[in-house]
């Protein structure tokens, strides 16, 4: 028998949630530089965020977050991803987020359903 | 676990996923998401270089990410068929500015399937074979999920 097969490298994880009666898939996965988060509930990938923790010299850091596809108006996404990539840089990760959100709705009730999902359910 | 007959030859598969929810291939028959989404992760040596894929299908869209080597995510490339002809459009969404090894193959994969794709792709530059083997490898692998464009006269490509 040959050597023991390779785990795939990039560990992930599914879920599927109700949030304000939407049905939601949550899929989260974590590579070398980035963290993934796929959050849809219409069945394509929606909107693409990208965020990072600055690097700088003050003490408190700083995060860029821009929509990279997608929805460009709505403010509650971005804040969305703003959450997460604070919690990515607080957990020592110097990971990059690309954060895709596919909703039907963009209250603020539901995007705080997906942050504590994603955070309930991290790979980080 | 069985192995799907790929029938690659001169390639070491090797058929490895994580403990997540991750469905076989069509063939097999089973899947462990009902209706949501679908994650195929597969990996393969090429040439002395490993390339990883995972494919997650969602409902009408798929995302794929082809390692190199490594699991950094890579450069990350959008395509869709775009109106009123059947062309097909890519644009890079993520550093792909002067690197753009991967997006021939997202357009394409949107030629032949005809579903809109979101592509990261790691692979090196200057590598032009390592490539054409990925993009095989993956439509191989799209083809057999059941990914197949039908020709305007009705049979399959």
């Amino acid at each position: 028998m040959g050597s023991s097969v390779a785990e795939f490298p990039v560990p992930q994880k599914t879920l599927t949630l109700d949030i304000k009666g939407n049905k939601t898939d949550l899929v989260i996965c974590r590579y070398d530089d980035h963290i993934m988060v796929i959050v849809t509930q219409i069945g394509a990938m929606g909107t693409i965020l990208h965020a990072r923790k600055e690097e700088g010299v003050s003490i408190d850091p700083t995060f860029n977050i821009s929509v990279v596809f997608g929805k460009r108006d709505e403010p509650m996404m971005v804040a969305c991803a703003r959450q997460l990539i604070e919690h990515i840089s607080n957990s020592r990760a110097s990971r990059q987020l690309v954060l895709s959100l596919g909703l039907k709705d963009h209250s603020s009730e539901t995007l705080k359903g997906v942050v504590s999902a994603v955070i309930e359910n991290r790979l980080w | 676990m069985a192995h799907d007959g790929l029938g690659i030859d001169g390639l070491n598969l090797r058929d490895s996923c994580n403990s997540a929810p991750i469905s076989e291939d069509a063939q097999q028959g089973v899947s462990e998401n009902d209706g949501g989404i679908q994650i195929t992760c597969f990996s393969e040596v090429v040439n002395d270089s490993t390339l990883h894929f995972q494919i997650i299908r969602l409902e009408k869209q798929i995302y794929a990410w082809i390692g190199c080597n490594s699991s950094k995510l890579g450069r990350l490339y959008a395509a869709a068929p775009t109106r009123p002809a059947n062309l097909v459009s890519v644009t890079s969404i993520l550093d792909g500015a002067s690197d753009n090894t991967g997006s021939g193959i997202a357009r394409r994969l949107v030629v032949k399937t005809g579903v809109n794709i979101i592509l990261a792709c790691n692979i090196p530059k200057n590598n032009p074979t390592l490539e054409a083997d990925a993009e095989r490898l993956l439509m191989q692998k799209l083809v057999s999920l059941g990914y197949r464009r039908p020709k305007p006269d009705g049979s399959s490509v």
